[in-house]
């Protein structure tokens, strides 16, 4: 068996890659080329999530104040937290201090 | 059709996605720089040192795929964008082309 020196490999590749318009990069450095050739990410990502509705009540009275359209949602939430607040159910008041607030318990 | 759920979660990742999509292309310019070796070692730096200074909504580790039913942020199928149960839910309701429930 005979052995190839390693220059006419070296040559070799050489002529290869500018017969193929490759790049000659014998000793494997880093261009950073890859970050270039990467398609773009960003044009994807943006669209994973549904479009917020171009009309929703609250936007149309927005936009025309004089309509007053009730949303039924709203007035089903609205009545819902009132129901709650009257059961004693309601969200806990706001900490007027950091003294009282919950995480200056927890860390106790 | 519910709508989507809003919650904070939700907002920051929508804010983190449009994030890298403004800044992919500069962010990219100057990773090239940083990670090319034949260029001298203070421009790299340079380049490295300007890359610290982008936000933190703009790499596009931060972005993370939340079901776009309900906002949940695990037990997501990414072939459909949906929480395992919203994904249960829909899937009943015959919403989604092609997923049957097993039966054997």
């Amino acid at each position: 068996m005979t052995t190839i020196p390693r220059s006419y490999v070296r040559a070799l590749t050489r002529i290869r890659c500018s017969i193929f318009q490759t790049t000659f990069n014998p000793s494997s450095q880093r261009t950073g080329a890859k970050y270039l050739r990467a398609p773009l990410r960003g044009p994807a990502m943006v669209q994973y999530y549904p479009k917020p509705e171009a009309f929703s009540v609250t936007k149309l009275n927005k936009i025309y104040p004089g309509w007053n359209l009730v949303d039924i949602d709203e007035v089903v939430r609205l009545n819902d937290v009132e129901s709650k607040k009257k059961r004693g159910k309601g969200a806990p008041k706001k900490a007027k201090t950091p003294a009282e607030s919950r995480r200056a318990r927890k860390k106790r | 059709m519910p709508k989507l759920a809003k919650n904070i979660r939700v907002l920051r990742d929508i804010k983190a996605r449009q994030g890298v999509q403004d800044n992919e292309i500069v962010r990219r310019a100057y990773l090239y720089v940083a990670r090319n070796q034949s260029l001298p070692p203070q421009v790299r730096y340079q380049a490295q040192l300007q890359l610290n200074t982008f936000g933190r909504y703009t790499r596009p580790t931060t972005v993370k795929n939340r079901c776009t039913e309900s906002g949940r942020g695990r037990g997501i199928m990414s072939e459909f964008g949906l929480c395992r149960f919203q994904f249960r839910l829909k899937a009943l309701k015959g919403e989604l082309v092609g997923v049957r429930k097993a039966s054997w």
